[in-house]
């Protein structure tokens, strides 16, 4: 048996009716479920009739636009001739977007990679799991690690001149500057918001703006050779 | 009235009935407890708890994000398997048939669209549902592996929308797959193997087009049911939807003074 | 989501409180929106269009047939009879389970290999587990003067197509 520490003992109640036991637990082998005394209700019918409603909202609206809109068809595949721009499926369009500056290796399996890699520990660091504010402990440390992280980033993307990421970075980089200048004490509600925001945080929110401006640029301002236009001119 | 008074009298006659009763063994009422044995009894509705947390009931918390995702893929299941009566997944007939459903089939360009539209819509669900649940922080302990089997039921459906792409055989599915495999084929050492294996051969076509058929219709449907299962299991057993402290504690007030007082 | 008023106890028979109406509105709805899904479903699965080969066939000029003649065409599964009172076509396919028959010119009859029913050159059964006698077929002649038969309409027998 293992250490002794990891033990916790228990007696059991009804000494009458069994010689007496005594319960050993070991410690930490459960789910970490805490007992809550919240109000509880009904699953049936007050979870699943809301859950009905929500989902038949959804279909309605899906039906509607069903009716309303076809969707794409165009000619016969033929292997003879590429259509310019050959476009991927809009969720593969910031992939595609980064296909035009980086090589196949890096935008295509490099990065998702890393995405998916990235987005799988996020909940086994205990830095996104305390949640509190970037630059509220260890303040001047922190800020010189961003800053010179912050840099590299930047600099990586001007050289190779992705400025289509470049301006996320820079939007969510001059956010972090005013989160450190801010605490729980600032002068205005959204000022003391961003303080107390983590790093997961800042980080998702970049992966996600830059997620939305890549898609969109993908989407909308890119033609014939992946060249840059503007929509409202066409 | 009277028609319906004696449609009513029939059917609690039948209720009583032996059939009736082996068949739906509990029977129905209002009590807490048929309440209870409704989900305990019922095969497709027992991976809940018979009872939940009233906050776990709260839109704002949640948007029922994940209910409207897997209400999605209900619909994508029930439109895709119509479609499929009329599909050859083979070159060129493929695209004859997309056509057929488009214009000849009675309803088969309702069921395409439908199967198109909530195809995009859930992508994007599930996008916002791993957003939305990152932002309340519902991915920490003891949460954590419920989250990772959230990442693969992404990639699941990134992977479903994308075999499906293929199916209508038109120079959009044609070209975006081709692009799609090329950029496998950019993996480091086995990337050229990859991409022979994914296509069950050197370009797209008919082989590649019934892989994908058999990939989009049968393999990772049912790996994604498995998965489904297993994420909806995690959430029970990790002690229900995730509450932060901030988020309202009552919900539906109503609804709870009404329980307190002995349902209705 | 429900209000805590209490509704008046129905009267005997004539009214009905809130919640019975609503859920006789629901059921109702469940059952039209029932209704008009088998409609539509059943529709969907019967094609509108089909790829089969059409079921009149061109049996060519009637010159082609010898007087007192039996021909059977395999592709199309027909015979077509050049009788001494005209010309008329039989379905060559067996109406016991559906195999294609033969004609033995040397016996006079028709005869299916598969579990031995014999028919007569009119398609009357003659012996087997065959139920029915091989159907006539829709016989004329085209504006061309070729002789057309429809596999999908039969007549009663001994109608014959003089030329």
């Amino acid at each position: 048996m293992s250490d002794p520490k990891d033990f916790v003992a228990g007696m059991d109640s009804n000494a009458r009716k069994s010689p007496t036991r005594v319960v050993f637990v070991t410690r930490r082998t459960s789910a970490q479920v805490k007992v809550s005394d919240e109000d509880q209700i009904q699953t049936y019918p007050e979870v699943l009739f809301r859950a009905v409603v929500a989902v038949e909202v959804l279909a309605i609206a899906l039906v509607l636009v069903s009716l309303l809109f076809n969707a794409p068809l165009e000619g016969i595949a033929d292997p003879s001739h590429t259509p310019n721009p050959a476009k991927a499926p809009w969720y593969f369009l910031g992939l595609q977007e980064m296909l035009h500056y980086f090589p196949p290796v890096v935008a295509g399996v490099l990065v998702p990679t890393l995405v998916v890699i990235a987005l799988i520990v996020i909940p086994y660091f205990n830095i996104n799991v305390e949640a509190e504010g970037l630059f509220l402990k260890d303040r001047n440390r922190r800020l010189l690690i961003f800053y010179v992280a912050s840099a590299v980033v930047c600099l990586f993307l001007l050289f190779f001149d992705v400025i289509v990421a470049l301006v996320p970075t820079l939007i969510v980089a001059g956010l972090m500057v005013l989160a450190a200048q801010s605490s729980s004490q600032s002068s205005s509600p959204f000022r003391r918001y961003l303080a107390a925001k983590p790093l997961s945080f800042w980080i998702m929110t970049w992966f996600l703006f830059e997620l939305a401006v890549l898609t969109a640029v993908g989407t909308f301002f890119r033609g014939p050779g992946w060249s840059w236009v503007l929509p409202w001119r066409t | 009235m009277s028609l319906a008074k004696t449609i009513t009298n029939y059917f609690e006659e039948l209720r009583g009935t032996r059939v009736w009763r082996s068949v739906f063994r509990s029977g129905t009422g209002s009590s807490t407890l048929h309440r209870a044995l409704a989900v305990q009894q019922n095969v497709f509705l027992h991976l809940f708890s018979t009872k939940v947390r009233t906050r776990m009931l709260s839109f704002s918390a949640t948007w029922y994000l994940g209910t409207l995702t897997f209400g999605t893929f209900l619909i994508l299941v029930s439109t895709g398997i119509p479609l499929m009566f009329y599909y050859h997944p083979s070159v060129p007939q493929a695209y004859a048939d997309t056509k057929d459903l488009q214009f000849v089939v009675s309803s088969g360009s309702f069921l395409r669209n439908l199967h198109r539209w909530s195809a995009h819509a859930m992508v994007f669900l599930v996008f916002a549902h791993m957003f939305k649940v990152f932002y309340r922080g519902a991915y920490r302990p003891p949460r954590e592996f419920n989250w990772v089997i959230g990442v693969i039921l992404l990639l699941i459906t990134l992977l479903l929308s994308y075999t499906g792409y293929l199916l209508p055989w038109d120079q959009l599915a044609f070209w975006a797959i081709t692009v799609g495999s090329n950029i496998a084929s950019a993996v480091p050492v086995l990337g050229n193997k990859v991409h022979f294996l994914m296509l069950g051969g050197n370009m797209v076509n008919a082989n590649a087009l019934l892989r994908f058929y058999v990939l989009h219709c049968m393999i990772l449907p049912l790996v994604a049911m498995l998965f489904v299962a297993i994420h909806f299991w995690r959430i029970r057993k990790d002690g229900g939807l995730y509450a932060h402290q901030s988020e309202p504690r009552t919900v539906a007030a109503q609804s709870v003074a009404a329980a307190a007082k002995g349902v209705q | 989501m429900s209000q805590e008023k209490k509704s008046a106890p129905p009267e005997a028979g004539k009214e009905f409180d809130r919640r019975a109406f609503f859920a006789k509105l629901g059921l109702g709805s469940l059952s039209i929106a029932a209704a008009g899904t088998a409609a539509f479903a059943y529709q969907f699965l019967s094609p509108n269009v089909l790829f089969e080969p059409s079921p009149i066939v061109n049996a060519g000029k009637p010159e082609n047939y010898a007087a007192d003649s039996v021909t059977l065409d395999v592709n199309s599964g027909i015979y077509l009879v050049h009788a001494q009172e005209g010309f008329f076509a039989l379905s060559a396919v067996c109406t016991h389970l559906g195999c294609l028959t033969a004609w033995k010119p040397e016996l006079g009859i028709i005869a299916c290999p598969c579990h031995g029913s014999k028919f007569n050159r009119d398609g009357q059964k003659i012996e087997g587990p065959a139920p029915k006698p091989l159907p006539w077929l829709q016989t004329w002649v085209s504006d061309e003067g070729d002789l057309m038969v429809d596999r999908s309409i039969t007549i009663r027998p001994m109608q014959f197509v003089r030329v």
